[in-house]
């Protein structure tokens, strides 16, 4: 396990031995900022102490940049590079090295998803005192961006195990991502017989998240996104171990 | 120390190995040599378990790389071709990083890294990121790391590549001092470095072992004696100065001649070099021959053929084609059935008798040519 937790926080700290984590962070939470208070009329339209429509679009913004940015160089760059197989030579599993990986880059959304906590804190504790919150929609809010994040992070690693390319994986990322988003569109759905409006609603991921922002834990959905987490996580494990008889 | 059997490894019809095997004892610095393509970075990732090789096997400290790749990548220290590390790292901090991963404690590192810093000459760039560091300095780092644990066996996989000459010296160097307790394989395809560092080598071609042993033995298997004699142009003890022609003609009919190649010279001297066969001693007929023909032998030298010729003459037409032939299944299982130790001596003294025909040939021809 240590040698995952090296693995992790090296990759971690790379993030921030570069500009990537900063300027994620920073254009991510102006984004948010602006689109969450301003954004057809935003929260102050909303007149309700909710932060549901956060939560709507936090997913959205990493699905469409932070999450392939970060992703994308995770296998692909050192396969290009030629780390890998420096890293892969010292007495490491391949599946350390997978979830290493996966944990340093989760690690960031993670800091990202948890500086968004700034929004609810300011608005209804300092400085502005709006009035009280109810904190069950807002716990259950940040865990289904937790296992949101999880899942989105491990199919961009499991792209970026399967090509070279640091572009190539950015892209199918962000389009593999844009699609689960997508197909839980109202309208798309509602263009479908019933039978595909079902089967693509179970896979989308704003289904299973508009639980979570109602306050509501379903199992289903805890399992739904732990089972793609681990699926991708298998999935690049193969991948990586494809080398060595390729 | 290491000893692989049989390695064959394929992409698709692909045939980067060809039931290469060779042994490597304790202590030994062996140079693991071959041109571009003939297989030496596979079989470097086959032992260091990064990739594996499609049949046969390989021991590494007693470990199989197959059934327990982390035992085995705990003996090794392991410096890939062009050695890319983390740039945006610090020196230190990758060293670091290398340490924490194969469990060394801090107090550990610390003793090692006086002496790694002292073997590599680190001392000036610990500071520095890494993508900051020049070529020599990044294959410094490399082999810091690969020695960080203080490995029994070091794998270098052409440490020199990308070097400029005072680099290259430099590693070379560093590798003899390392090489002085433990056991080292040196792949590269300088044979400068080998016959400076090396004790033995080993020839790659066409993904088969060609050559293995002693670098004397190595060189003894060219089968050739070179000597390089220099005739005045000028002036001769009777009669009028000789021509090239005249030389060249003159020695070619020395018995025993294989081949003579005229050599770039000044306009003082006619300058050639004339290939006898092994165990002759060709001098008294040359000597001989001046005296006859009244010239001035300004230089005579007798050697046994370089390492690079024998590297030549062993490794010549590894055409990457010749490998693309898809064996038949029949014909595969067949060959391993029937004891690859056979096999590959049969290939190895069909490969060498050919290439040495087709060197003598070669020779000839150009012998011809300048006749003409």
């Amino acid at each position: 396990m240590s040698t995952t937790l090296n693995i992790a926080k090296r990759e971690f700290r790379s993030y921030f031995d570069s500009p990537v984590a900063y300027v994620v962070i920073c254009l991510s939470l102006f984004g948010l900022g602006g689109v969450f208070f301003n954004y057809h009329g935003g929260f102050w339209q909303a007149n309700r102490a909710s932060l549901e429509q956060l939560f709507v679009q936090i997913p959205r913004a990493l699905s469409s940049i932070v999450v392939p940015v970060i992703t994308m160089r995770l296998i692909a760059e050192e396969k290009r590079s030629g780390t890998l197989e420096m890293l892969i030579t010292l007495p490491v599993k391949d599946a350390e090295v997978i979830l290493g990986k996966f944990l340093g880059a989760w690690g960031l959304v993670l800091v990202l998803i948890a500086a968004t906590a700034i929004y609810p804190v300011m608005m209804f504790g300092s400085p502005w005192n709006l009035g009280s919150l109810d904190s069950g929609p807002v716990a259950a809010g940040y865990l289904g961006l937790a296992l949101y994040s999880a899942a989105a992070v491990s199919i961009g690693l499991l792209i970026s195990a399967l090509t070279e390319s640091q572009i190539i994986a950015f892209f199918v990322t962000f389009v593999v991502l844009f699609f689960l988003h997508l197909v839980g569109a109202g309208a798309v759905l509602s263009m479908l017989p019933q039978k595909a409006e079902y089967a693509l609603a179970f896979i989308s991921f704003d289904t299973r998240l508009s639980s979570f922002m109602r306050g509501l834990v379903n199992t289903r959905d805890v399992i739904y996104f732990i089972s793609i987490t681990f699926g991708c996580l298998i999935g690049s494990f193969w991948a990586l171990e494809r080398r060595k008889w390729n | 120390m290491i000893e692989a059997t049989g390695l064959t490894k394929r992409y698709g019809a692909y045939r980067a190995l060809d039931r290469v095997s060779f042994e490597v004892r304790r202590g030994e610095v062996v140079g693991f040599l071959g041109p571009n393509g003939a297989g030496k970075s596979t079989t470097m990732r086959i032992l260091t378990c990064y990739l594996s090789a499609t049949s046969g096997s390989v021991k590494v400290h007693g470990y199989d790389v197959f059934d327990e790749p982390l035992a085995v990548r705990e003996k090794i220290g392991y410096l890939p071709q062009r050695a890319q590390m983390y740039g945006e790292m610090g020196v230190l901090e990758y060293l670091r990083f290398v340490a924490d991963v194969r469990g060394i404690d801090v107090t550990s590192f610390n003793k090692r890294m006086r002496n790694i810093v002292e073997v590599c000459g680190l001392g000036t760039v610990l500071g520095k990121d890494i993508r900051q560091l020049s070529h020599g300095y990044r294959q410094r780092v490399g082999l810091g790391q690969a020695l960080i644990h203080n490995p029994p066996i070091l794998i270098l996989d052409e440490p020199t590549s990308d070097l400029d000459p005072n680099e290259k010296a430099e590693v070379i160097e560093y590798i003899k001092e390392i090489g002085k307790d433990r056991t080292v394989i040196l792949s590269t395809h300088n044979l400068a470095e080998v016959e400076e560092a090396c004790a033995r080598a080993i020839i790659i071609s066409k993904g088969r072992v060609v050559a293995d042993g002693a670098i004397d033995e190595v060189r003894a298997r060219g089968g050739r004696v070179r000597y390089q004699v220099l005739v005045d142009e000028k002036a001769a003890l009777r009669g009028t100065a000789p021509s090239s022609a005249d030389v060249e003609a003159a020695l070619a009919k020395i018995q025993g001649a294989i081949s003579v190649k005229e050599l770039p010279t000044d306009d003082r001297c006619h300058g050639f070099t004339l290939l006898g066969n092994k165990g002759s001693d060709l001098r008294g007929e040359i000597f001989k021959l001046c005296v006859d023909k009244g010239w001035v032998l300004l230089e005579m030298r007798r050697d046994i053929q370089k390492l690079e010729d024998v590297f030549k003459s062993l490794t010549k037409g590894d055409e990457v084609a010749d490998r693309l032939r898809t064996a038949a299944p029949d014909e595969d299982e067949e060959s391993e059935d029937e004891g690859l130790e056979d096999d590959e001596s049969e290939d190895e003294e069909s490969d060498a008798s050919e290439d040495e025909e087709s060197d003598d040939d070669a020779d000839e021809k150009d012998s011809k040519k300048e006749d003409a």
